[in-house]
């Protein structure tokens, strides 16, 4: 089981992958530990995605892929 | 010293730190206001900073600065001199008639010895504070928190050379603060 | 005197033609719950100062009425005024006093507002939402006014209320007089870190009645002029120019502002004062003479406490601080204190003010102290069955007003009681509750705002003025 990040902790250059199979390098980090801001590097489900910053939300992050 | 006598030598002036600092508590319970001045230094600093909530990461922010903001107290010996004139004029309101008063201390901390436990010329304590305070018919106020202070040997005395008193709140929960702490 | 008991405002519970005021407004639960609605709901309040939000994210927590708001600056650098209350289920989007955010998230169920306001983040949106919810209609709650003037900040939720300098009225030059720099430059003021804020046990009207221009309770602070706080070591504060001035109250019949000033002869310079620092002594002479320079004839008056409708207490200097008194109930009050100082100041003359504030004023403030006592048991009293069967009297100075008051060539707006000689009145005190009445039972702003009516009236709630 992958464990529960604190996304207090990421910085931005942190890359992340998401619930729906997408991969995002985060850009901001509100420090909330519910939201970053967070560009999409790949997305399977939706291409129109990629390049465009979003929020992501906590619970759609599951594992940090690489650290700045 | 050996360790076990720089042991020794450490309790005995813990000892007579808080024995100092419970007279101090009981000038202050039985009103005797110019005994309590007696026992600050000339150049004593009084004060109590404000508390903010602020974010995790952002604590350096949480208390009022000292000598910059606003604060509960910014005192001087001068100061603290004119609090206790204005409740010994009988007509300060707030305090007439006088609040009963009881200053518990605790958790007496001696955080630096200058220059030696053998011979102690200045020590910073650190203790907690909790000051009951009843006034009139029901009024009754708890105020709890800690004290950081330095204290000063002066011919042969301990003296306060600087308190810093820490309360525990943030929206100030009594409605005026016209005792000591 | 009509009895409201448990039945909440009623005509007639303050009844200026004889100058009593019912108990029952201080104590009755129904008549504070209807105060929420009838006047803290309508009115303009103060919220804070632009020194507290310099840059775009900077926010501070602060109150109107009982509820908590955000003051903050959004990216484009615009100042908003926000309900602290997540429009999902309520949790408060901020329990921090100040900071600086890019947004402000929700703990409960991670809803999060930009600065701005807008709703930018819901978790789920495209999954639970199916992408439906039209977040546009769920942002957080904005006041419907708010105004900037020389610094501070005011807001209000109607929407129909009159713009905040027409609220004001002529009572603007008034309020100029703690908010200009000592040089008599518009504006320039700054608020000193650490808002104070604390409890007392007693009606929010009771401290508002006080600072609209209690003339007669200075024997409340015998003590702390006995001991001598003020800045050039006597006293509360310096006096002098009280002592060739003409003291005088001044209210608004138709805004509910009210202030005491003072006003100098047309030919003597303002006395020194802060002598007990060379610096800020020298500071405030030279500012002082630039001040008499740049307002002419204005530059004889001086201000003393007052009130802007209906809870922001006004000390132009001496101290120089801002209060509001946010109710908390029928039988507390919490208090918010800012203090002030000339945003040019060198550092000696703030640090030298910021020493003074705080031994003069708040709960550990010598003169303050004694006031909350009286506010604290004079509200207790109100309380008994038998106690609010007796009305207080306000009748101090009654038809002593002047309309149209000058003196020495100086007209000062507003309605005036002059109390040189008299010492006191309480016209200032009506005043505020006149207004407090109209409030009360006033349906709407149209009701309210008397002054932009064609044909007014000489009579008010039967208080004649006398001309």
């Amino acid at each position: 089981m992958s464990e529960v990040i604190n996304l207090r902790l990421l910085e931005p250059g942190t890359k992340i992958s998401l619930s729906d199979g997408s991969i995002a390098e985060v850009v901001s980090n509100p420090l909330d530990g519910v939201w970053v801001f967070a560009r999409y590097l790949s997305s399977p489900s939706d291409a129109a995605l990629v390049g465009t910053e979003e929020m992501i939300f906590a619970q759609d992050i599951v594992e940090i892929l690489e650290t700045p | 010293m050996t360790d076990q006598s720089e042991a020794i030598a450490h309790i005995l002036l813990r000892q007579q730190i808080e024995e100092f600092l419970y007279h101090e508590a009981e000038l202050l319970d039985e009103r005797r206001y110019e005994d309590w001045l007696a026992l600050l230094a000339d150049d004593v600093r009084y004060w109590m900073p404000m508390r903010r909530n602020v974010k995790f990461g952002e604590l350096e922010r949480e208390y009022t600065r000292e000598g910059q903001d606003i604060n509960w107290f910014d005192e001087g010996k001068e100061t603290l001199m004119r609090r206790v004139q204005q409740i010994l004029t009988g007509v300060h309101w707030a305090e007439e008639p006088l609040s009963r008063l009881c200053h518990m201390v605790s958790n007496v901390q001696l955080l630096h010895v200058w220059p030696s436990v053998a011979e102690p010329a200045e020590v910073t304590v650190k203790c907690r504070f909790l000051i009951y305070r009843n006034r009139v018919e029901t009024e009754t106020d708890l105020l709890v928190g800690k004290r950081e202070d330095v204290l000063r040997r002066v011919n042969g005395q301990w003296k306060i050379g600087q308190r810093k008193i820490v309360l525990d709140q943030n929206v100030l929960l009594v409605k005026n603060l016209t005792f000591f702490f | 005197m009509a009895k409201a008991g448990t039945q909440g405002y009623t005509p007639g519970l303050v009844d200026l033609a004889t100058g009593q005021i019912s108990r029952e407004i201080f104590v009755n639960e129904t008549i504070y719950q209807q105060e929420l609605e009838q006047v803290f709901a309508r009115a303009w309040l103060f919220v804070g100062h632009e020194s507290q939000i310099l840059k775009p994210g900077d926010f501070f927590v602060s109150g109107m009425g009982e509820e908590s708001v955000l003051l903050c600056r959004d990216r484009e650098g615009e100042i908003h005024v926000f309900l602290n209350s997540c429009r999902h289920r309520g949790m408060k989007v901020c329990r921090y006093d100040e900071g600086n955010t890019q947004v402000f998230t929700c703990p409960y169920h991670g809803w999060s507002y930009a600065t701005d306001g807008k709703l930018v983040g819901v978790p789920f949106f495209k999954e639970a939402y199916h992408g439906t919810l039209d977040r546009s209609k769920w942002g957080l709650v904005e006041v419907a006014q708010l105004c900037r003037y020389k610094g501070t900040i005011w807001a209000t939720w109607d929407a129909s209320a009159p713009p905040f300098l027409e609220y004001l009225g002529d009572f603007t030059c008034y309020l100029d007089l703690s908010l200009d720099a000592w040089d008599g430059r518009e504006g320039g003021t700054e608020v000193l870190g650490g808002i104070q804020k604390w409890l007392i046990p007693c009606n929010w009207k009771f401290p508002a009645e006080n600072f609209s221009g209690d003339s007669y309770h200075n024997i409340s602070h015998r003590s702390v002029d006995m001991v001598g706080i003020g800045p050039s070591g006597r006293g509360r504060r310096d006096m002098q120019e009280r002592l060739m001035a003409r003291r005088l109250q001044i209210c608004f019949p138709e805004r509910g502002h009210q202030t005491g000033v003072y006003v100098l002869p047309h030919d003597r310079p303002t006395a020194p004062a802060y002598r007990d620092s060379p610096v800020v002594s020298e500071y405030f002479r030279h500012c002082e003479e630039a001040r008499r320079q740049r307002r002419g004839e204005w530059g004889r008056v001086t201000g003393s406490p007052g009130e802007i409708f209906p809870n922001t207490a006004l000390h132009p200097r001496q101290p120089r601080t801002i209060a509001v008194w946010h109710p908390r109930g029928p039988h507390q009050t919490e208090v918010w204190r800012w203090y002030m100082v000339d945003t040019d100041a060198p550092p000696e003359v703030k640090d030298f003010l910021r020493q003074y504030y705080i031994r003069y004023s708040g709960p550990g403030g010598l003169t303050e102290q004694d006031d909350m006592e009286n506010w604290n048991y004079a509200h207790a009293a109100s309380r008994g069955t038998i106690a609010r069967r007796y009305p207080y009297s306000y009748e101090q100075g009654m038809g002593y007003e002047v309309q149209d008051f000058t003196w020495e060539g100086l007209h000062l707006p507003g309605v005036v009681m002059d109390i040189t000689e008299a010492k006191s009145s309480e016209h200032n005190l009506r005043n505020l509750y006149r207004r407090w009445a109209e409030f009360m039972e006033a349906k709407s702003w149209a009701a309210l705002a008397t002054w932009r009516r064609p044909a007014r009236a000489t009579r008010r709630n039967g208080q004649r003025i006398r001309g």
